[in-house]
């Protein structure tokens, strides 16, 4: 006999084997609270848009932005505050719209592909900001190559030690390797969050596909 | 209203609740984790609950809650603390059905799944469930061919395992 058939006997023979749950024990268990990874990935998600909100506020009332009005380019400034702000919204738009599509009654695959969604939206939003870090640290140096007092006296020294080089390698090395700690810093963060949270999605979303080929 | 809409959820669940014992049974391996997975479920069905309209079976929609809740959503709790495997404890063969062969074979056989990975422990249970690959397709998100050829090759896993 087939090795099913034989299970499948057994397995419709023992429905009284179940443990029987009343009424009020059902009743107890829906006004209980999910764990389930979609709140979580929810919760997560809030949590890095409110990071990187508050990281510019935080940045605004430094000497570092004193020091970029002092420059006096706010005609740059504002355009890039406002375009920054609509690229948030943007990226918060989608990411409501593909959280509020996850639907526990749709097939598997379907199921996994939207929260997958969610999770590329905030994902791209993340990357977003660290090319804009990094476009922004660029910039900032360049600028102080040209307009900053200190670094020029600093230059100046430099070259009447020959050391022009030297001097320059030195803070590109360290400008990137700041950058590197930094990003590094953020991608075990992620790596570790989400490997934990989507570890069973991911393999049971791969078995899924490899059916397909 | 909402009360009307609570009560008569518990009492279809009630009434329906082997369903999502027998996931539990599939994808856990003792109580604790089968008591947590349940509530899972039950919370995940819950929530879902006022979009069902009826035009499928209760059973049906259940299936499909169920399983994504075990492969997709559910986190396995910390607590679970490893408590005797159940496969052999909890649920014996009656005693006039005792045949010893056959029930060596079924404990094997029970332990082989749960070996499978959890698609192809989705495929058995429809299976053991007798849906039709159309459904199991339907509910899993994939083609009814390979729905098909899939099951073909869990059987000769298993197999395998049985007869090595």
């Amino acid at each position: 006999m087939d090795e099913l058939e034989l299970l499948k006997k057994d397995w419709n023979k023992g429905d009284t084997a179940y443990p029987k749950l009343s009424y009020d024990d059902i009743y107890k268990m829906i006004v209980k609270k999910s764990s389930s990874i979609v709140k979580w990935i929810f919760i997560i998600s809030l949590l890095e848009f409110a990071f990187w909100i508050g990281l510019s506020f935080i940045l605004k009332g430094t000497s570092y932005s004193d020091k970029m009005e002092e420059l006096n380019i706010d005609h740059i400034l504002i355009p890039i505050t406002i375009i920054s702000y609509g690229i948030l919204i943007y990226f918060f738009y989608l990411f409501y719209k593909n959280y509020r599509s996850i639907s526990v009654t749709d097939s598997s695959k379907a199921l996994m592909e939207s929260i997958i969604k969610t999770r590329k939206t905030v994902k791209y939003y993340v990357i977003f900001n660290l090319a804009t870090l990094v476009i922004g640290a660029s910039i900032g140096a360049f600028y102080s190559f040209n307009h900053n007092p200190d670094f020029s006296n600093n230059l100046e020294l430099a070259t009447a030690n020959g050391e022009v080089f030297k001097f320059y390698a030195v803070i590109i090395m360290v400008t990137l390797l700041i950058l590197a700690l930094a990003i590094g810093v953020l991608l075990l963060f992620y790596w570790l969050i989400y490997g934990i949270l989507l570890k069973r999605l991911n393999r049971n979303y791969k078995e899924l596909k490899k059916l397909e080929v | 209203m909402n009360k009307e809409l609570e009560h008569s959820f518990v009492e279809l669940l009630e009434k329906h609740q082997n369903i999502v014992h027998k996931v539990c049974r599939l994808y856990t391996n003792n109580y604790d984790a089968h008591n947590d997975l349940f509530q899972e479920i039950t919370i995940q069905l819950w929530k879902a609950y006022p979009k069902f309209r009826g035009d499928a079976k209760f059973s049906t929609w259940m299936y499909r809650v169920g399983l994504n809740t075990a492969i997709t959503l559910y986190r396995k709790s910390k607590r679970t603390i490893n408590t005797q495997d159940y496969a052999g404890v909890e649920f014996k063969i009656k005693a006039e059905d005792y045949d010893d062969t056959e029930e060596e074979q079924l404990k094997v056989l029970y332990k082989a799944v749960h070996q499978l990975n959890d698609i192809e422990k989705a495929l058995v249970f429809l299976y053991l469930e007798d849906k039709d690959y159309r459904e199991i397709s339907e509910t899993l998100g994939i083609s009814e061919v390979n729905a098909r050829v899939k099951m073909n090759r869990i059987k000769n896993k298993l197999r395998t395992i049985l007869n090595p």
